[in-house]
Order: structure tokens, then C-alpha cells, then sequence
């Protein structure tokens, strides 16, 4: 590592981890904002313009709280909870493309991204954002309350059941792509065309996998309010309840960014692959923040649109619907890989695929329910 | 396309930003925040009651049910992912399949996925993916 590169990369991590703060303060606003609008009310309106410093004013209240550590905790995995929380959250965006990216080498010019070429890519965010899932463990088991407690355990079940479906839907736009290099997937998109118009399955059940991971509604069982009060982090308050929600909005935008990247594209619009100079950089740039927005506005409505699962349907959807779906969905990716069939065949195919799922689960849901107190069969 | 540590470097440099973000983080909200500590506020909240019992008390078995399912499933994907990478590689990229070995590996990864289907009808039939 030359002198160079290293200043390239600390100052894009500054820059990045800056951004993100930023971002995800102002994500905040926005939400409030949307769910205000789609309750009909007008939201944080008091703070500066528009309540456009709420984010600021809400930065240095979490500062400035009274630090209450209770007595019953395990103090010192109490205060490491959220830390890993946040650590993994932002870690996981280390080789997330977040502007245009080339797979030259040596490569040309400026990469948007903290370490490029990194050839385990997709793995290493899987690697470290379920990691994550300790921070939500350690938070619940040493806040020693009994919210926490289930809070956590609903938690944990729900982010390693999400993971099978997340990782077997990736597989297929790893086998197409032959690389788990993201900036290498992105660039089999520019030449090929974007992955959501082969496998809108696996985009499908990629989205609906990383609601999920996020916790967020129609899955925020973890911290269903009126079930658990605030889930695993009801005795964190001040500075430590800010690092929980740091990473939750963290994991947020990596995971937009991710489906940015593995399904929409990433930097790439038809005809934008011919502008070069700064012009194209920024174009590029702009497109990818557009994608990312539009990716998380999507997530906003979302929790405004659909109701919470209840904790059984929530393991079904996982275990019955997407696992079987997503291993269907690889095979038939294999088939049309190994006999070179053409690759627009695989649209048909998913959405057979969704069909039957749609029929096979509205069958069950109108044959009689079985009796709770049923032995196994 | 070898392994090269130094490609890794960046994020070495990443996780100490952020571990020293973290830590600066939590310092400073202890050193600034005001510290008013009463009994009450220092007990479990329980919705206002008070706590009976402790909160880490033994929980449902099927949790541990879910965190097998997990690590089965979750290291047949593991062994998923190395072959993905180089099933259908272009010959001229480093570490391509062979010619003659494609249809092998593609009929033995079938096998593979089909002995996961076994275990999965198994353990649907079992009664596993029921939440009760």
C-alpha cells in the first residue's frame, strides 16, 4: 500500500463514515416525515425550517441524556451491545460499491468504494452483518428485563431464519455473474443486463429477506411495541439507544445499496456506460444515490403499508415459503447455465415458480386448520 | 486474481475507525451526561410494575430447534458458495472449470441439493417448520 492509496482510503472513510451518520440522521426526519404524511398529520415541524434541524437538535439530546446504566445489568456486556451493533452495521459497508467502480487492472481512476477488489465481496457483508445478531443477543441477555429477554430471542430466531433464503437467493447472481466480487457483479450487469429483469425471484425473495434482517416492519416483531415495549433495547436510552439506532438505519442503507448493486445495476443506465471524464463519474454517482433513494423511500412505505406478521406466520414465510422457493429458483439457474438455454427463459420460470407458491399457499390456507393441540406427524 | 492481503488492508483501517468510533462514542456520552441515580430509576421497567422474579428464566425449546435448522441449512450454503464462484467461469479466467469436468460437478451438485431436499421433506414431515 503505497502512501497514495492510503490517504485515498482514509479519506474515504472518513468521508463515508461522516456520510452515513449524516444520512442516517436525515433518514430518520424522513421517515417521520413520510409516516406523518401517510397518517395525515404534519410531523417535526418546530426545529429550524421545516424541521429540517430536527436531526441535529434529536443528535445532541442523545449526548446530552442522563447515562443511566440500572443495577440488575450485566454492565459490561450492557455497554459492548451496542457497540457491536453499531460496529457491525457499518463494518458490512466496507466493500459495498457506492458510486462507479471498474473491474480494469491496475484500475483507472478513483474507486467508489472503501476496499475495492476484494474478492469475497457478497460473503463478507453476509460474514459481518450476521454478526449482528450479537449485539441484538448480548443487548437483550444483559439488560436482565424481561421485554429484552424475548425481544431478543424473537430477534435472533428471525435473523438466522432470514439468512438462508438471503444467501441462497444471492447464489443465483453469483453462479450468472461467476464472481462474488461486487464490483465484478455490477460490471456483468452493465454488459448483460441488470439481474432484476432474469431473477425477479431471487430479487423478490432478497427483498423480502432483508426487511427481515433489518427488523423493520412488516417484521419488526422484535421490538413490536405494543407486545415487548422496545424489544431488546427497552433499558438503553441516551447515547447507547442512538448506537442501536445507528446501525439499524446503517444496515439500512448497506442493504439498499446491496440490492442497488446485485439486482438494479448499480451505477449503470443504458447509455450511461459512454460518458467518461468527471462528468460521467458524477453522473454515475447520482444515479447510484438515486437508486439508493429510491430503494429506501420503498422501505419507508413499506412500514406504512403493510401490517406486522405474527410470529408463526413469520418462521413459515422463512422455512416453508422462501427456502424451498429459493432452492427451486437455484436449480433452475443451474439448468439454464449448464445447457446454455437462452437466459431470458429464467423470467418465465420464476414466475412459474411464484405462481405455484401463490397456489400451493392458497390451497393451505383453505383446507381446514389444524388443531393446535395435533401430535407430529 | 491471487490472494492478496494487501486488498484487505482498507478494511482493517475501516474497522479501527469505527471500533474508535464506538468507544469514543460511549466515552462521551458517560462523561458528559448528567448522573441523577434513584432506586426506582435503576430497577428493571416492567411497564411500571415491579419485577417478579428474574428475566432470565428457561425458554421455549423450539428456539433451539430454529438455531439447528440454522447452522444445517447455513453450511450447505456455505459449501454452495465456493462452487457458484467457479461452476461456469470463462475458461480464460483463473481458476475455470475444466471442460470435461462440467457435466460431473453439475450432476454431483444436484445430488448435493437433492440430499438437502431429502432432509428438508424430512423435517417438514417431522413436523420441524410448525411453530406451536
Amino acid at each position: 500500500m503505497t502512501a497514495g492509496q492510503l490517504l485515498t482510503t482514509l479519506v474515504t472513510i472518513v468521508v463515508v463514515v461522516s456520510a452515513l451518520q449524516g444520512a442516517c440522521a436525515y433518514l430518520i426526519l424522513l421517515e417521520r416525515k413520510i409516516a406523518a404524511y401517510v397518517q395525515d398529520r404534519i410531523g417535526p415541524n418546530r426545529v429550524g425550517p421545516r424541521g429540517l434541524l430536527q436531526p441535529i437538535a434529536d443528535g445532541l439530546k442523545f449526548l446530552f441524556k442522563e447515562e443511566v446504566i440500572p443495577d440488575h445489568v450485566d454492565k459490561l456486556f450492557f455497554l459492548l451491545a451496542p457497540a457491536v451493533a453499531v460496529s457491525t452495521a457499518l463494518l458490512a459497508f466496507a466493500v459495498v460499491p457506492f458510486g462507479p467502480t471498474s473491474v480494469e487492472q491496475p484500475p483507472a481512476g478513483y474507486q467508489f468504494v472503501i476496499a475495492p477488489r476484494v474478492d469475497i465481496g457478497i460473503l463478507f457483508v453476509f460474514a459481518v452483518s450476521s454478526l449482528a445478531v450479537y449485539g441484538i443477543v448480548l443487548g437483550g441477555w444483559s439488560a436482565n428485563n424481561k421485554y429484552s429477554f424475548l425481544g431478543a430471542l424473537r430477534a435472533s430466531a428471525q435473523v438466522i431464519s432470514y439468512e438462508i433464503p438471503l444467501g441462497l437467493s444471492v447464489l443465483g447472481v453469483v453462479l450468472v455473474s461467476r464472481s462474488l466480487n461486487l464490483e465484478r457483479i455490477i460490471a456483468h450487469q452493465v454488459e448483460h443486463g441488470w439481474n432484476i429483469l432474469f431473477q425477479p425471484l431471487a430479487f423478490l425473495i432478497f427483498l423480502i429477506a432483508v426487511f427481515a434482517e433489518c427488523n423493520r416492519l412488516p417484521f419488526d416483531l422484535p421490538e413490536a411495541e405494543q407486545e415487548l415495549v422496545g424489544g431488546y433495547h427497552t433499558e438503553y436510552s441516551g447515547m447507547k439507544f442512538a448506537m442501536f439506532f445507528l446501525g439499524e438505519y446503517t444496515h439500512m442503507i448497506t442493504t439498499s445499496l446491496l440490492v442497488t448493486a446485485l439486482f438494479l445495476g448499480g451505477w449503470h443506465l443504458p447509455g450511461l456506460g459512454a460518458v467518461t471524464g468527471l462528468v460521467g463519474v458524477l453522473l454515475k454517482l447520482i444515479v447510484t444515490m438515486l437508486k439508493l433513494f429510491g430503494c429506501i423511500v420503498f422501505f419507508m412505505l413499506i412500514r406504512w403499508t403493510i401490517p406486522r406478521f405474527r410470529f408463526d406466520q413469520l418462521m413459515a414465510l422463512a422455512w416453508r415459503g422462501l427456502v424451498p422457493l429459493a432452492l427451486l429458483h437455484l436449480l433452475a439457474v443451474m439448468v439454464v447455465l449448464e445447457w446454455q438455454l437462452p437466459r431470458w427463459l429464467l423470467l418465465p420460470m420464476s414466475l412459474l415458480l411464484v405462481a405455484g407458491a401463490a397456489g400451493s399457499a392458497a390451497r393451505a390456507s383453505a383446507a381446514p386448520r389444524p388443531a393446535l393441540t395435533a401430535g407430529r406427524g | 486474481m491471487n490472494f492478496d492481503l494487501a486488498t484487505y488492508y482498507p478494511i482493517f483501517l475501516y474497522l479501527l475507525v469505527i471500533v474508535g468510533f464506538a468507544v469514543s462514542a460511549l466515552i462521551a456520552a458517560h462523561c458528559i451526561g448528567p448522573k441523577k441515580r434513584t432506586a426506582v430509576k435503576l430497577m428493571p421497567y416492567e411497564s411500571g410494575m415491579d419485577p417478579i422474579g428474574t428475566a432470565r428464566q428457561r425458554f421455549d425449546v423450539k428456539f433451539y430447534l430454529i438455531a439447528i435448522l440454522f447452522l444445517v441449512f447455513d453450511v450447505e450454503l456455505l459449501f454452495l458458495y465456493p462452487w457458484a464462484v467457479v461452476a461456469y467461469r470463462e475458461s480464460d479466467r483463473a481458476y475455470a472449470l475444466a471442460e470435461g469436468l462440467r457435466p460431473i460437478v453439475f450432476w454431483e451438485m444436484v445430488v448435493f441439493l437433492g440430499t438437502l431436499g431429502v432432509a428438508y421433506v424430512y423435517a417438514w414431515r417431522k413436523g420441524v417448520f410448525q411453530w406451536r
